[in-house]
C-alpha cells in the first residue's frame, strides 16, 4: 500500500460508478491496524494486521425548500455492493431533511491544504516492527523501576489511505499514520503505607517517538506514586491550575458544542463580538499543526484545514462550518467536517460515519504567565489538578466536573502534597457576567504542550468549586 | 488435537449471515487440523436511526459491513485475525494468516479453560417486530415527541432519536459449538434544553431494551413533558452543596454505583492482571446485609441482554455481592482457568474488529425493603442525586466517580430545593460500609447505556437498582 498512489483509491473507484447520480460525495479508506496489549512486563496479545477497506456515499437531493441528505457506508466494492449502498443512501435522503436549498460542494480548485506532516514513514513501511520496537523501548524504560509496572494497556498503530471525491470534480487523498497509547501505570509501594495506585494516560500521535519514552515513563511513575499517596482535598472555592491534560478533556467538547454551524442553527452559538472570557483568553482551531492527531491537509470533506480564531482576547471571533452548514448560512466551509469524533475521541476507522461539524485541534494561545513554577507561585494557595477521572463536559450547558484522580496542593506558592479524591467542577464557557473557566482566568502559562486534541499551556483559574473532606 | 466432531451446518433463521455459514464452518474445520482449538465469530447488522431536532431530520441505516474474527490457540497464547468480508477470498486470507501463525509456533497444548460446546440459536422474540413498523411511523414518532417537548415554555432546543438495530452474531468453534443470536435493541431518547438569560440547562429521557416496537411505548407525551419541565426547572436550581454528605442515589445513579464499583472491579481479567482492589476481598463481608449486586446477561428485555457470549458460553445471572458478602467475579475462559472458576458468559467483543474482554452486561443492585420516604427520613440532611449522567471506574484504586444531572437537597428528613449537576466521589469500600438503606422493587429501574474497556471497545450496557442511601464526597460538576 503506497501512501501516494491515489489512482486506485477506494473513493475514486466508487465515484466512477456514480455517474448520473449527482450531486454526491464519496469518502474512502484503506486501513491497516495493529495492536500490542500489555500486562505487567508481558505482552498479553498481539493483533494485526486488521485490514479494513470501505467507503461512505453521501447523496444530496434538493427539494423545494430543503435538501434531503442520505448516507450509507459499506465495505463491498463490487458494482452490486456500490449499487446497494447508493440505494440505501437514496432511501435515507428521501426521508431526511436539511434546511438549505443552496448546495456547493468543494471542488479542490484554488488554495490547497499543502503539506502537513501526518505520515511516519517508518511506521508506514514496517508497522509491526516499529510497534514492537516502541513496546521494547517502553518496557526498557520500566527496567530497574521495581516499584512500578504497566498494569493494563495497549499500543495501537493505524495506517490509512484516505481518499475523497465528489460530483463537483474534487479528487483528493493522503496517507496518514497514528500511534495511540492507553496505559495504566501502577505504583506498588511497599508493605507499609497506602495500597497501590495507578496513573492513567492516553496519548495520540502521528508518529512513533520511542526516544522520548525514558523521560516520560519517569514522569508517569512519579504520578502513579503520587496517586498512591494522595488524599482528598478540603472543600471550598480555590484557585486551580489546569494543565493541557485536563483541558483536553473539556475544551474540544465545549467548543464543539457552541462554536459550530450546527450550534448556530439551533441558536446556541455565540455571536461574533460577544465577550465570553477575560482578555487573557485567545483560542484557535488549528488543523495544520505538524504531527497532531487531528491535523491533515484537508478535512473529511476535502476542504483544506486552516487556523481559525475562536476567541480573540475573550471576544468571539469565528464559527466553524462543514459543507452543509456553510451552505445553510451562505458562507464557506472552514475545513471542519470530520467523521468518527465523539466526546473528544476519534475512532481509527472513519468511513462508517457521515461528516459532522467539529473543531480540529484546540489551541490556547500562550500568555505571559511563565513557567509552571511561576504559575504555581501566582496561585499562591490552591490546587494543581493533574488529572480528572472524567470531566464529562456538557456541550450545551458548558458544565464540567469529576473526581480528582491526581492533584497537588499549592501552599505558599509551591507544589506540596498530592491530592486524590474529591471533586472539582464548574462552567467552561458562559456569557459575560456569568462565572466560567474563561471569565475567571488569572494567568495563562507561556509554554504550551500537546495533549490529544488540545495544544495549550497550563492555565490558572481564580476559583473553582472543590468538594472534599471537610 | 480436537477435531470438529459433530460440527455441522444447521438450518437457521439467520438473515445477514446465512449465506456465509458453510464457508465459515469449512474454514474452522480446516484450521482445526492445524491446531488444538480455533473459533470464529461472524457479525452483521441491520437497523434504522431517525433523529429530529426541529431543523434537521437525519435518517440512517447501519453500515453494510460484515466481517469475522478468527482466534486460534498457538500453544502459548491466542492469535487472531479479523477480516472485513465473508466472501471466499476474505476467509482464505484469514485462514492463511492463522495457518502461518500456527506453523510458526506449532502448538502442543490445549488452550486454558473450557471450550464451549453449546448449540444455541435464538432471535429476539417479540409480538411486534420493529422491522414491521413503517419508516414513516418512526419519523412521525420523533416529530410527535418533539412537539410534546417544545410545548413546555422556555424549551429552546429538543433532540429526539428513535432507533433500532438487529445485531447478528454467529459463533463456531472446533469443539462443535454453534451459537447464533439475533438481538434486536430498540431505543428512544429525548433531550430538552431550556435557556434563560444566557443560562442553559438540559435533561433527557432515554428508554431502551431488547424487543420490538413495544419498547418505544415508553416515549409518551407524559415522559416527554416531564423531561422538558425538568430542564426548565433546572434554570432555577441552586448550586449543589459540596463536601462529605449523606447521599441518596436515585435508581439510575445506583446503577452507576453498581457498574463502576463492583462491575468493573469484579471483571476477573483485572484479577489476573493483579489490578483489582476487590481481588483480596473475595469471600469477605464488605457491605450491609441489605446489599446484593448482580450481573445478569440473561435479564429478559434489558438493554444488554445477550443469549450467549462471544466464546459461546450461555448468558447467566452472576451474584457479585450476596447480602453484603463479595462472592463472585465475571469470567472468560482464560480467567476462569487461571482462578479455578467457571466461565460466566461475560466474554464480549465490541465488534469483529475488537478483541474479546471480560465485560459486564446488566449490572444492578437488587431491591431492598425500605420505602423512599423512609430513606429520606433516615438521611435527615443530605442530597438526593438524580438523572445519572456518567461514571468512571478505578479498579486498582477502589475509587468511584459518578455524575448526576440534577438533585434535591434533603433537609430535616424532607426533600426540598432543586440543585444542579454534581459529581460524587469516594472510596468504594467506605461507601459500602456507610450504606444505610435500599428501597424496594417498586423503585427498581434499569438504564440504557454503553461502556468501554478503557477508552475504546464500547458495548451496550445497562445498570440500575432502586434508591440507595450512603455517604460520599459531593461537589459541583
Amino acid at each position: 500500500m503506497s501512501p501516494s498512489r491515489l489512482g486506485d483509491a477506494v473513493a475514486f473507484r466508487v465515484g466512477e460508478q456514480l455517474a448520473g447520480k449527482e450531486p454526491w460525495e464519496v469518502f474512502g479508506e484503506r486501513i491497516r491496524h495493529y495492536e500490542i496489549h500489555l500486562s505487567g512486563d508481558k505482552v498479553e496479545m498481539t493483533r494485526g494486521p486488521i485490514t479494513l477497506e470501505g467507503y461512505g456515499i453521501r447523496v444530496f437531493r434538493g427539494r423545494e425548500r430543503e435538501t434531503g441528505v442520505g448516507y450509507q457506508a459499506s465495505n463491498d466494492l463490487s458494482a452490486e455492493g456500490v449499487a446497494t449502498a447508493l440505494a440505501d443512501a437514496e432511501r435515507a435522503a428521501a426521508h431526511a431533511v436539511f434546511p438549505t436549498t443552496r448546495l456547493e460542494l468543494p471542488t479542490g480548485r484554488g488554495a490547497t491544504g499543502g503539506i502537513v506532516e501526518v505520515l511516519d514513514r517508518g511506521l508506514w513501511e514496517y508497522p509491526m516492527d516499529t510497534l514492537e520496537s516502541y513496546v521494547a523501548a517502553l518496557r526498557a524504560a520500566f527496567e530497574g523501576r521495581k516499584e512500578f509496572a504497566i498494569s493494563f494497556g495497549s499500543v495501537r498503530a493505524t495506517l490509512s489511505n484516505t481518499s475523497i471525491c465528489n460530483s463537483s470534480g474534487l479528487r483528493t487523498g493522503y496517507g496518514h499514520t497514528t500511534l495511540d497509547l492507553e496505559f495504566a501505570v501502577k505504583a506498588f509501594g511497599g508493605p507499609e503505607g497506602p495500597p497501590p495506585g495507578e496513573y492513567w494516560l492516553n496519548d495520540s500521535n502521528r508518529r512513533s517517538l520511542p526516544a522520548e519514552l525514558s523521560v516520560r515513563v519517569g514522569r508517569w511513575c512519579r504520578y502513579a506514586e503520587d496517586v498512591r499517596r494522595g488524599r482528598p482535598p478540603p472543600t471550598g472555592e480555590v484557585a486551580v491550575v489546569l494543565p493541557p491534560q485536563v483541558l483536553a478533556g473539556i475544551l474540544p467538547v465545549v467548543f464543539g458544542g457552541r462554536f459550530t454551524g450546527s450550534a448556530q442553527q439551533r441558536k446556541m452559538a455565540p455571536e461574533p463580538g460577544m465577550k465570553l472570557g477575560s482578555e487573557l483568553a485567545t483560542v484557535f482551531d488549528d488543523g495544520r499543526i505538524p504531527w497532531a492527531p487531528m491535523s491533515s491537509p484537508v478535512d473529511d470533506e476535502g476542504v483544506p484545514q486552516r487556523r481559525r480564531t475562536l476567541l480573540d482576547r475573550g471576544v468571539v471571533s469565528e464559527i466553524l462550518y462543514d459543507t452543509l452548514y456553510a451552505n445553510a448560512f451562505d458562507t464557506r466551509p472552514t475545513g471542519n467536517g470530520f467523521r468518527g469524533l465523539s466526546s473528544g475521541f476519534r475512532t481509527w476507522y472513519r468511513f462508517l460515519h457521515p461528516p459532522a461539524v467539529s473543531p480540529s485541534s484546540i489551541v490556547v494561545a500562550p500568555g505571559d504567565g511563565g513557567t509552571d513554577v511561576e504559575l504555581v507561585e501566582a496561585a499562591h494557595e490552591g490546587i494543581w489538578i493533574q488529572q480528572i477521572g472524567w470531566s464529562a463536559p456538557d456541550p450545551l450547558t458548558g458544565a464540567f466536573g469529576g473526581e480528582i484522580r491526581l492533584g497537588y496542593r499549592i501552599r505558599d506558592g509551591k507544589l506540596a502534597e498530592s491530592v486524590r479524591g474529591g471533586t472539582v467542577g464548574g462552567i467552561a464557557l458562559a456569557s459575560e457576567g456569568s462565572s466560567s473557566l474563561f471569565s475567571r482566568l488569572e494567568a495563562v502559562g507561556s509554554h504550551p504542550a500537546f495533549s490529544e486534541l488540545v495544544y495549550s499551556p497550563p492555565i490558572l483559574v481564580r476559583s473553582l468549586t472543590v468538594g472534599g473532606e471537610q | 488435537m480436537i477435531t470438529p466432531v459433530g460440527l455441522s451446518p444447521m438450518r437457521t433463521r439467520m438473515g445477514e449471515l446465512s449465506d456465509a455459514e458453510s464457508h465459515l464452518y469449512h474454514t474452522v474445520a480446516r484450521l482445526a487440523q492445524r491446531g488444538p482449538f480455533v473459533e470464529v465469530l461472524a457479525e452483521a447488522g441491520t437497523g434504522l436511526s431517525v433523529r429530529y431536532d426541529g431543523h434537521t431530520t437525519s435518517f440512517q441505516t447501519p453500515p453494510r459491513i460484515r466481517g469475522a474474527v478468527f482466534r486460534a490457540w498457538t500453544g502459548t497464547g491466542w492469535t487472531e485475525v479479523s477480516v472485513s468480508g465473508l466472501d471466499a477470498s476474505s476467509l482464505r486470507f484469514a485462514e492463511g494468516a492463522i495457518e502461518r501463525a500456527l506453523t510458526h509456533r506449532p502448538p502442543h497444548d490445549n488452550p486454558p479453560g473450557v471450550s464451549s460446546t453449546a448449540r444455541l440459536e435464538k432471535v429476539t422474540p417479540t409480538p411486534r417486530p420493529i422491522e414491521d413498523g413503517a419508516e414513516e411511523e418512526m419519523v412521525k414518532m420523533a416529530r410527535d415527541v418533539f412537539s410534546w417537548t417544545t410545548e413546555v415554555p422556555d424549551i429552546h432546543e429538543t433532540d429526539v432519536q428513535v432507533s433500532w438495530r438487529r445485531d447478528e452474531r454467529l459463533y463456531l468453534n472446533s469443539a462443535a459449538a454453534r451459537c447464533f443470536q439475533g438481538i434486536c435493541r430498540v431505543r428512544g431518547a429525548v433531550m430538552a434544553v431550556a435557556t434563560e438569560n444566557g443560562r442553559a440547562e438540559s435533561d433527557r429521557f432515554i428508554h431502551g431494551g431488547v424487543g420490538g416496537q413495544e419498547v418505544l411505548d415508553a416515549l409518551t407525551q407524559e415522559n416527554a413533558r416531564k423531561t422538558a419541565e425538568s430542564a426548565r426547572e433546572l434554570l432555577q436550581a441552586k448550586a449543589p452543596p459540596a463536601g462529605k454528605l449523606t447521599v441518596l442515589l436515585a435508581p439510575s445513579v445506583t446503577g452507576y454505583f453498581a457498574h463502576e464499583s463492583f462491575g468493573h472491579g469484579a471483571e476477573a481479567d483485572q484479577f489476573v492482571r493483579n489490578r483489582s482492589y476487590l481481588q483480596p476481598k473475595l469471600g469477605q463481608v464488605l457491605g450491609p446485609e441489605i446489599l446484593t449486586i448482580v450481573d445478569n446477561g440473561a435479564y429478559t428485555g434489558a438493554w444488554s441482554e445477550i443469549y450467549c457470549d462471544d466464546e459461546g458460553h450461555p448468558a447467566q445471572r452472576t451474584v457479585l455481592v450476596d447480602h453484603g458478602r463479595f462472592t463472585g467475579a465475571l469470567h472468560d475462559r482464560d480467567t476462569a482457568a487461571a482462578l479455578g472458576a467457571e466461565p460466566t458468559g461475560n466474554t464480549r467483543r465490541s465488534d469483529y474488529l475488537s478483541r474479546a474482554y471480560v465485560r459486564m452486561t446488566n449490572t444492578y443492585v437488587e431491591p431492598g425493603e425500605s420505602s423512599f420516604d423512609e430513606l429520606v427520613k433516615e438521611a435527615r440532611n443530605g442530597v438526593l442525586l438524580e438523572s445519572g449522567a456518567a461514571g468512571i471506574e478505578d479498579p486498582q484504586g477502589g475509587q468511584i466517580q459518578i455524575k448526576a444531572r440534577k438533585g434535591h437537597l434533603i433537609e430535616n428528613g424532607k426533600v426540598t430545593d432543586l440543585v444542579s449537576s454534581m459529581a460524587l466521589s469516594g472510596q468504594v469500600l467506605e461507601f459500602l460500609t456507610a450504606i444505610r438503606g435500599v428501597s424496594g422493587k417498586e423503585d427498581f429501574a434499569l438504564d440504557t447505556g454503553s461502556c468501554g474497556k478503557g477508552r475504546s471497545d464500547f458495548l451496550p450496557n445497562s445498570a440500575g437498582g432502586p434508591y440507595l442511601l450512603s455517604t460520599a464526597l459531593v461537589g459541583r460538576a
